[in-house]
């Protein structure tokens, strides 16, 4: 139960960094601006946003990965000291 | 608010997909003993050999039930047609996996294949709901993100079928948050889909709980994950989907990540998890084993199968009431 309830926490903690992470890439990474006159203003434009966009995912990722890493060696190893 | 034709469509598609799973699956199970269609259930001490591709019993049934709601409704045909163009797909590729084993890079990329009947037939908005932001328009990229997001469930509700009773279980708990978020929307028609879904899990789960006496095999796995990823874009409510599947993302993202990539299980040489004499298993202690919601469940200590799937089904509760929570939000607060 104990370990659920720890799961349950990172759920919590991946829900919110996802909501926050959703809310600034479409307030910051989709208000990115490069000009939108000329193709190559609009291409430029679509790829800063994809490109910050991305990075802000593998952020919220990697973010969700260290702290299953975290929880994971912390529990093992305390098991290994009661064993 | 559910008028009485609906309500009545919608109880019809959960009864006669219910009685279909429910009936096929023992016949279906015995026609793969048969033939020698098993697998051992590693995680007994017996090592029992159960029928495998018995998910096939799933398919009839919601093969069967969307089908009738395409005859009793038929405003609905397209949505029903493209439902049931999903699952056959994501079957048939599953069928082939459970006869020859397909590579693990090649899976994901023909369960991509599955999103085809959708774009064919067109029973979507390219307008994804937000939360916080409230309507976002995708119309050139929509499209192109459905096989995606058909890949991504199906191979994640595939992935989290490990033990006994998991996939019908924690999928039949998504199925309830889908139907009762469908209705709060106003959209009857998806929530009728999803209700067949909900009534085929509750069939199978009848047979494959501990101790398992079928196997759903990829055939079943597959299409399952593929109706769930279908259903999301049919209700637009795809974030909401996000939400409610955290544990089975959870599962396959922890998976691919520890062992880099995608990779067949016969490929990686440590296991997850260790059986016990006790018949408990325990997690692996090994750095380079894949980390998995069945590890981290057991990181704290040994366990019975029936108390990790246990865990799994409340982690699955916790990230459904997520869900609802992130549904609220999209609507009220823009």
């Amino acid at each position: 139960m104990k370990s659920i309830i720890a799961l349950a926490a990172i759920e919590v903690f991946v829900w919110v960094a996802l909501l926050g992470v959703t809310y600034v890439i479409a307030k910051g990474a989709f208000a990115i601006n490069l000009g939108t006159t000329t193709l190559t203003e609009r291409i430029a434009t679509q790829a800063a946003r994809v490109s910050a966009s991305a990075v802000l995912v593998l952020v919220w990722l990697f973010a969700w990965k260290r702290v299953a890493d975290y929880y994971l060696s912390r529990m093992l190893s305390r098991q290994q000291s009661t064993a | 608010m559910l008028d009485l034709p609906s309500a009545v469509s919608l109880g019809l598609t959960f009864a006669i997909t219910f009685a279909v799973t429910f009936a096929a699956t023992p016949v279906i199970a015995k026609a793969m003993r048969r033939r020698g269609i098993v697998g051992k259930d590693v995680h007994k001490l017996s090592k029992p050999e159960v029928p495998e591709m018995c998910g096939l019993a799933v398919i009839l049934g919601l093969l069967i039930g969307a089908t009738t709601y395409g005859f009793i409704s038929s405003s609905v045909a397209r949505e029903a047609a493209a439902f049931i163009g999903v699952v056959l797909v994501a079957g048939a590729i599953g069928m082939v996996d459970d006869l020859h084993p397909l590579g693990a890079r090649i899976k994901p990329i023909l369960t991509a294949l599955a999103g085809i009947p959708i774009l064919v037939l067109g029973p979507y908005v390219p307008y994804a709901e937000i939360p916080l932001v409230g309507p976002v328009r995708f119309t050139a990229v929509y499209p192109l993100l459905i096989p995606v997001a058909i890949a991504v469930t199906s191979n994640s509700v595939n992935m989290m079928d490990v033990m006994n009773g998991a996939m019908p279980a924690t999928v039949a708990v998504i199925s309830v948050t889908m139907v009762g978020l469908l209705l709060w929307s106003g959209d009857t028609r998806t929530a009728t889909l999803a209700s067949g879904l909900l009534a085929a899990m509750l069939a199978f789960y009848y047979f494959n709980r501990f101790p398992s006496k079928v196997f759903d095999g990829d055939t079943g796995s597959l299409s399952v994950g593929a109706a769930v990823g279908a259903l999301a874009i049919f209700g637009r409510i795809e974030a909401v989907t996000i939400v409610a599947l955290i544990p089975h993302i959870m599962n396959s993202f922890y998976g691919l990540a520890s062992v880099r990539g995608l990779r067949e299980r016969r490929e990686i040489l440590q296991r997850p998890t260790y059986l016990l004499e006790n018949g408990q298993l325990r997690a692996s202690t090994e750095r380079g084993a894949p980390v998995t919601l069945a590890r981290l469940i057991l990181a704290a200590g040994p366990l019975g199968e029936r108390k990790i799937v246990r865990g799994m089904v409340l982690l699955t509760i916790v990230s459904s009431l997520l869900a609802v929570v992130t549904y609220g939000i999209t609507v009220y607060v823009k």
